[in-house]
């Protein structure tokens, strides 16, 4: 009874925190870091990030058609283009900045936070589309890299979808 | 007397080309000194900062510009953070110099980011400099200066618009 008290205590604290928590430990936090490095080792890699990108963002519109819409500015219809292309990388690069700042809270915190801005001043943009994103990323991730450890990945972007949905109205 | 006039013309091709600046293979090659310059986690951070730093103790007026993004001090959250998000940017035109659409995509983008803050152009030649610094500083002996001179016009050039 005790144990089950102590284990519902920390769900609860757990689920308190927002941002990098605790839950996402130091070790959570390296595994993370050290398994997103293998995207970058290559001087070509900007051509698989893309892609990797292309990929769940058509995935995203095929799920959430609404979603469509949000990115007609960059051109969604063609996919391959390179307006379309150049924005999949700033996706990309926006997660590599907030993975490689998760040992530093106050600057990762005002990148989520200018992310968040970034986010809510696009009208139509929702909390289920992030929960939409996270979950095909989540899927794919591990398609992608070799090694990937669920549970550290799980805990340490639950404070990232967090913070960067912090604004959204619905 | 033929062999001259086909080395002349050998000579000129060759100037031809190498004059053009930024080549395809001194696109290569700065993405490949990039990446390895552009490191990861604390590195990072730390050369972004060296980087902020020397551009700040160039042109000391240009901390006004990030006034709202902790320019004050370049080692504030808010700071790193800004920092690391210009050479996301900056890594994105660097990673796309080979992919001449997305890049013009990327660098239309950067520039409507810009034009907003005006920005003089010896903020850009700043940023030119310092990173002539620090990219050596981190490289060694394997940084070509030049390439990078020619490449970074490029993108600045984008950026800029003019």
């Amino acid at each position: 009874m005790l144990r089950l008290f102590v284990l519902l205590c920390l769900g609860a604290f757990c689920a308190a925190q927002e941002g990098r928590s605790h839950c996402c430990s130091a070790e959570d936090r390296n595994i993370v870091q050290k398994q997103w490095s293998v995207l970058w080792k290559d001087t070509e890699s900007s051509k698989v990030k893309a892609g990797f990108a292309r990929l769940i963002l058509l995935k995203l519109s095929e799920q959430k058609p609404e979603t469509k819409a949000l990115f007609t500015n960059v051109d969604i219809d063609h996919p391959q283009g390179g307006v379309f292309t150049a924005h999949c990388l700033r996706i990309v690069n926006a997660i590599d900045m907030a993975i490689n700042l998760l040992d530093n809270p106050e600057a990762l915190d005002a990148a989520l936070d200018h992310l968040a801005d970034q986010h809510h001043a696009r009208a139509g943009v929702k909390k289920e589309h992030f929960k939409a994103f996270g979950d095909i990323l989540a899927g794919a991730l591990p398609r992608l890299l070799d090694d990937y450890n669920i549970m550290s990945w799980r805990s340490c972007f639950r404070g990232l979808y967090a913070k960067i949905t912090s604004k959204l109205d619905a | 007397m033929k062999i001259l006039i086909v080395l002349a013309a050998l000579a000129a091709l060759v100037a031809v080309t190498s004059a053009s600046g930024c080549d395809k293979l001194q696109r290569l090659k700065v993405k490949g000194q990039w990446s390895r310059a552009y490191s990861s986690g604390h590195d990072r951070e730390d050369f972004s900062q060296a980087i902020w730093r020397a551009v700040f103790a160039q042109v000391p007026d240009a901390r006004a510009l990030f006034k709202k993004v902790g320019g004050d001090d370049t080692n504030s959250g808010a700071f790193v953070a800004h920092g690391l998000r210009v050479l996301a940017g900056f890594d994105i035109t660097v990673a796309l110099l080979d992919q001449p659409e997305a890049l013009k995509a990327e660098l239309a983008h950067l520039k409507t980011q810009h034009d907003a803050r005006h920005i003089p152009d010896n903020y850009f030649e700043a940023f030119r400099l310092a990173l002539g610094h620090v990219l050596p500083a981190q490289l060694g002996r394997c940084w070509d200066k030049q390439a990078w001179s020619d490449c970074f016009e490029v993108i600045a050039h984008g950026v800029k618009g003019h």
